[in-house]
């Protein structure tokens, strides 16, 4: 699977490069708005992400890092 | 290939000329509490603190801290939620404001010259019985004139069991490592894709000390196989339908070698009712299966390998509905706040445990942050 992803990635870099480009510096203001983050609430995020942790036996989907507690 | 060998060839992908667009760093601080209350009888309040500091035009050091104060039946009366427990006893006194406070710092150092953006750190936690350690490293690489960002995160953590009860663990460690490989896109002025995959590796005592199954003829503590390997593929994305209003969603799919696998959908509506104040609602759906080891309450002999008490080894369902709320300050220092509901569908092994029919909570967050 790993190996799988990194020939992605590179295939990514070297072969699509101009179709990938697709917005141009002018047109991201939108991107700048809280309303247009995937977590607008980093706070809510986190608390989120310990609590079904905790209450849940799934795991990952998110590229940041959750500490881990004894809670029962 | 060796763990630390495939991480350095990654990164020498990455190790184009180095530019000097601006990072996106600056000093800000936030500081918060949240909450957590449901039908179990626990209870946690949670006050936290960040700081971020620029030491140089690219470089930033942060502290994070959160003290969780818990209240919990389960810990008065030692593992059960219900009733005193004569196995484990109460590990609270009965004076005590709280049953057990964990503190939780993290320490981190971040690099980003405006295509590349380096964050790695440390993590420690510790309560009555259970000590966390973890060292962790993320990342990101801008590509295609900043229409693309490719990241990768590493983490491993170094946990520690201590049960407040005389008992020998057969392994009081709990390791987990942790790689993310994540591609973000913007598709157009108004919508950006993200795609995350997460492999997963445990090893240790992975069930709780204070579990046990209690049946006729049996009385087993907990008993899970001693490693776990996990897969985890999420696709996101945010969509702006119009000038007010915007939309985000995300996909999981988790996969295992314990046979659980599960579903996570959630989607969030978020709309501008002024230029200072934003809400909006969020819900979340939440399916899995249960473990190849978990059987029917009651079916357990003294022949099987492994004993399951927690209902997280079974099939179940949860909701989750929240509604977020951002405003916004003269100063540009803003307000956040959120409440959430969550329920699990109804249970046995919930009902076995806690007495209840399924799990339900109310948790909430509270912070003001500001750049300085």
């Amino acid at each position: 699977m790993i190996k799988a992803i990194l020939l992605i990635v590179a295939l990514l870099m070297l072969g699509c490069a101009e179709k990938l480009v697709r917005v141009m510096p002018y047109e991201k203001e939108y991107f700048a708005q809280d309303k247009m983050s995937l977590s607008p609430l980093s706070e809510r995020a986190e608390q989120e992400g310990h609590i079904f942790l905790i209450r849940e036996a799934s795991a990952g989907g998110e590229s940041s890092f959750q500490g881990g507690c004894g809670c029962r | 290939m060796s763990l630390k060998y495939l991480l350095l060839s990654i990164m020498s992908l990455f190790l184009l000329e180095v530019g000097s667009l601006a990072s996106s760093l600056k000093d800000s601080m936030s500081f918060g509490v949240n909450s957590y209350n449901d039908n179990a009888d626990v209870q946690v309040y949670s006050p936290t603190l960040s700081l971020f500091k620029k030491v140089s035009h690219q470089w930033m050091i942060g502290f994070k801290m959160r003290i969780d104060t818990i209240s919990a039946a389960s810990i008065k009366n030692g593992a059960n939620a219900g009733h005193v427990d004569a196995v484990t006893s109460a590990s609270s006194t009965e004076d005590a404001l709280y049953d057990d406070i964990r503190y939780a710092p993290t320490f981190m150092a971040t690099y980003d010259d405006g295509e590349n953006m380096l964050s790695f750190g440390a993590y420690y936690s510790t309560e009555k019985d259970y000590t966390g350690k973890a060292v962790f490293m993320n990342y990101v690489r801008q590509l295609n004139e900043q229409n693309t960002a490719i990241g990768i995160g590493f983490s491993q953590s170094f946990d520690k069991w201590n049960p407040v009860f005389d008992r020998a663990l057969p392994r009081d460690e709990r390791n987990e490592r942790k790689i993310d490989f994540s591609i973000n896109q913007l598709i157009t002025p108004t919508f950006s894709m993200q795609a995350v995959y997460s492999n997963m590796y445990s090893e240790g005592f992975l069930s709780s000390p204070y579990h046990y199954v209690l049946q006729n003829n049996i009385a087993k503590f907990e008993n899970y196989p001693q490693t776990r390997a996990g897969h985890a593929m999420a696709l996101k994305g945010v969509y702006l339908l119009n000038a007010t209003n915007a939309m985000n969603f995300s996909y999981r799919y988790y996969f295992d070698d314990w046979d659980i696998s599960s579903h996570t959908l959630s989607v969030e509506e978020l709309h501008d009712f002024s230029s200072k104040f934003m809400s909006g609602i969020k819900l979340r759906y939440y399916t899995q299966t249960k473990s190849n080891f978990v059987q029917d309450i009651g079916n357990y002999t003294l022949a099987d390998k492994y004993f399951v008490t927690d209902y997280r080894m079974s099939a179940f369902d949860s909701f989750n509905v929240g509604i977020p709320f951002i405003y916004k300050l003269e100063s540009g220092n803003k307000m956040t706040a959120s409440i959430d509901y969550y329920q699990t569908t109804d249970n046995d092994y919930v009902k076995s445990w806690y007495g209840v029919d399924n799990i339900s909570a109310v948790f909430t967050t509270l912070s003001y942050e500001f750049d300085y």
